[in-house]
């Protein structure tokens, strides 16, 4: 995972990885950014659990309704007030609202 | 409904509805049934409650940190992605460019969340709802 890729996206205030626990691997902040590494620390726990959330439920939806296109997961957003944490598998963006483009930042997080 | 129908008339949009923080109604235009969007409307109460109770977590880390409160969330499917902006949600296909359009839309028509969602949101939970949640 190259970080400074990911720093490179539209708004990225923060770039990260973690373990399949939750654990904060690497991370890198945007100097100036409210942002703190324990912030990311708990994150990264909460994109964890989130993931696992959202997993279960497309699993159950395309058993329940029949409709498909959900899974795989490709990733998970929380949309703050001012910014918005964008993850998929181990790695996540935390990109500033007003010029975030999520798109980019999915699939950027899925090409890495 | 105005929303929902704005929404509704984006190519690749496959469902849009509005659900009440309550929890007991729904309203849906698209490719649902009434049980799936009340479904839908279920999961998507949930998922808001549980990432705003994440938020008020971070918060009180950081203070103003930037997360709070949460306006909505998204769920990014293998053809198809759920996203939620305050109490509307849309099921849309992964078009080129489409999510970016429907989140500003949706940011833009719904408006900024305020702080009294977490209110609406434990509503039925009785107790106190307006004392801090932490």
């Amino acid at each position: 995972m190259d970080l400074q890729k990911m720093m490179d996206l539209p708004g990225a205030l923060a770039a990260f990885t973690y373990t399949d626990k939750g654990d904060l691997q690497s991370h890198m902040l945007r100097e100036g950014t409210e942002l703190t590494p324990q912030v990311l620390d708990l994150l990264t726990r909460s994109c964890v659990a989130n993931q696992a959330i959202a997993g279960m439920e497309a699993r159950g939806w395309e058993a329940l309704t029949g409709q498909s296109g959900f899974q795989p997961l490709k990733g998970f957003s929380v949309v703050g007030l001012e910014w918005s944490v964008v993850v998929n598998g181990n790695a996540g963006v935390v990109v500033r609202n007003r010029d975030a483009d999520y798109e980019a930042t999915f699939n950027a997080l899925q090409a890495a | 409904m105005q929303i929902v129908k704005q929404l509704m008339a984006i190519p690749g949009v496959i469902a849009a509805g509005e659900y009440a923080y309550r929890g007991d109604r729904f309203s849906y235009e698209g490719a649902l049934t009434d049980e799936f969007a009340r479904m839908a409307s279920i999961l998507c109460r949930a998922n808001t409650l549980s990432v705003n109770m994440q938020s008020e977590i971070f918060d009180s880390f950081a203070e103003n940190c930037g997360c709070r409160p949460v306006q909505g969330w998204i769920v990014r499917g293998a053809r198809v992605t759920v996203c939620t902006i305050g109490n509307y949600f849309a099921f849309i296909e992964n078009r080129d460019e489409l999510l970016n359009d429907v989140m500003t839309i949706m940011r833009a028509k719904v408006g900024d969340i305020q702080d009294d969602l977490l209110v609406s949101l434990y509503a039925r939970l009785g107790g106190d709802t307006k004392e801090a949640l932490y």
